[in-house]
């Protein structure tokens, strides 16, 4: 899978845990704090579902709401964090 | 029960003994018996190994917790700081300062967490304390109030604005510009070394700032506070295992009107109020740090739900301990005179009821 399509299908999952969590439909680039869905409980279960979902650790700097605004910064801030941790790792 | 948490447990008993009562009294716990718990690595237990911690579980350090909260809640209370602090050390820290810093909270340095405010209570987001880099130092400017083991602790973490964004701060309690006042006879957990903080232009190398600052101050209290809540949720479990013991030995020797207190129907009924008080807290702690340890994001609100139940139901349950101990338990020191007013307490702190229930309201309508 190039890393394209695996950004595409973080995304397409992250669509769906919103639409369970949050009963709303939401867009790619929609700002999910200014559009109320998300307070900063719901942020801290974003990042949670992240870390169980991708294996990654959100810590430090990264603890930023900009990173949990839209589904694609998500999706992006996933991305970084495994492309980090892969190289760390030497894998 | 594994030998780990078994024998943690044991260490924490043995430590106590039955000296709570004076704790309370004084207003002080000796502060070299505190060390030598931190030493142990008890007073953190969920800091992993790699950092020198015992790595316990969610689960297991809150049946810890829940143990040292049934023999005093003020021990129970520097447990909860200790374990804040390393939690947010090790969520907020660079690895160069995890390395640093959890072997020290593991290894008998005391540490405290401070995010309130004279006036920044439960509007915890309206601090006004400033974190400024200047070079390569950090500056930090403020007064935090009511940061519990403050009065015993070397480090303190502070929160705090920097620019537009927030930080978290390790404060050496020694540092110039750092005086900490303690809070005089609180009404509860009286020897946890509630103190309040002034931070005057204290300057540090900025080695200090936790993962070079700059993060979101309502995430940064959200988790902190989440690991603060699941300690204080498991303390107060402790609270109603004491106090169901305490009630329960009373009411079945005590006689009056020739039979027991315990065969008098209503005095009955106190004791399955507390039965079920303590079994449901209980269940409600082990769900939110099963949810915790499975990385489930259901923790968030799970966690919110436990604290809220086991706090209120330790405070209606320690009242209804006094009732059934009357005299015999209407003393300061006591254990359910102590637990009287450490409840209430818990009732108040990490998110106080109105809080958690603005919090667990708005989760239901987001689910409806
Ligand atoms: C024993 C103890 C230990 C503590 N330890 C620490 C510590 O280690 N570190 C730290 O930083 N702080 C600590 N605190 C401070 C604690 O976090 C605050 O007391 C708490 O956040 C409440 O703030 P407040 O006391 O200013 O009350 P206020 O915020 O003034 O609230 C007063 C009352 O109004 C209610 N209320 C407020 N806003 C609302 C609302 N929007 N809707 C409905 N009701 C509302 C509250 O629930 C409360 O009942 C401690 C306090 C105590 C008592």
């Amino acid at each position: 899978m190039t890393a394209e399509q695996d950004t595409r299908t973080v995304e397409e999952t992250l669509l769906g845990f919103l639409e369970v969590k949050t009963k709303a439909k939401v867009g790619l680039d929609q700002d999910l704090f200014a559009s109320g869905l998300v307070t900063s409980m719901f942020a801290m279960q974003l990042v949670v579902h992240l870390e169980s979902e991708y294996g990654v650790a959100i810590v430090g700097s990264d603890l930023k709401l900009d990173n949990f605004r839209t589904v694609t910064t998500m999706a992006a801030l996933v991305r970084r964090l495994r492309d980090e941790s892969a190289v760390t790792e030497g894998v | 029960m594994s030998d780990a948490i078994a024998d943690a447990m044991a260490a924490v008993s043995a430590r106590v003994l039955d000296r709570a009562a004076d704790w309370d009294l004084a207003g002080e716990i000796p502060p070299s018996l505190l060390r030598e718990l931190g030493d142990m690595g008890l007073l953190c237990a969920e800091v992993p190994a790699a950092f020198g911690g015992l790595g316990m579980t969610s689960a297991v350090s809150g049946e810890l917790t829940a143990h040292a909260g049934s023999l005093c809640s003020s021990l129970r209370s520097v447990m909860t700081s200790q374990g804040m602090a390393a939690w947010t050390i090790l969520r907020l820290g660079g690895l160069a300062q995890r390395r640093e810093l959890l072997p020290r909270l593991t290894g008998g340095e005391l540490a405290a967490v401070g995010f309130s405010e004279r006036d920044a209570g439960s509007d915890v987001a309206t601090m006004s304390t400033l974190i400024r880099r200047d070079g390569d130092d950090v500056v930090v400017d403020g007064a935090k109030v009511w940061m519990t083991a403050a009065g015993y602790a070397d480090l303190l973490v502070v929160f705090g604005r920097f620019g537009d964004d927030a930080a978290a701060v390790v404060v050496p309690a020694n540092a110039p510009g750092v005086r900490i006042e303690r809070v005089r006879d609180p009404l509860g957990c009286r020897a946890a070394g509630h103190a309040n903080v002034l931070l005057d232009s204290v300057r540090l190398p900025a080695g200090h700032l936790l993962g070079g600052g700059g993060q979101s101050l309502q995430l940064l209290v959200t988790t902190a506070l989440s690991y603060g809540r699941m300690s204080v949720a498991w303390g107060c479990v402790g609270i109603l295992r004491a106090c169901l013991a305490a009630a329960s030995a009373h009411a079945k020797t005590r006689q009056q009107f020739g039979k027991t207190l315990g065969e008098h129907q209503l005095v009955a009924r106190h004791l399955a109020d507390l039965l079920i008080a303590e079994q449901s807290a209980t269940r409600a702690c082990e769900h939110a740090s099963k949810c915790w340890d499975d990385g489930s994001s259901d923790v968030v609100m799970a966690t919110v739900l436990a604290k809220h139940l086991s706090a209120t139901s330790a405070a209606a349950g320690a009242s209804t301990a006094v009732q059934v101990l009357a005299s015999a338990g209407a003393q300061d020191g006591h254990v359910v005179a102590r637990a009287y007013r450490d409840a209430k307490l818990m009732e108040i702190i990490e998110g106080s009821n109105e809080i958690c229930q603005l919090v667990l309201a708005q989760h239901a309508l987001t689910l409806a």
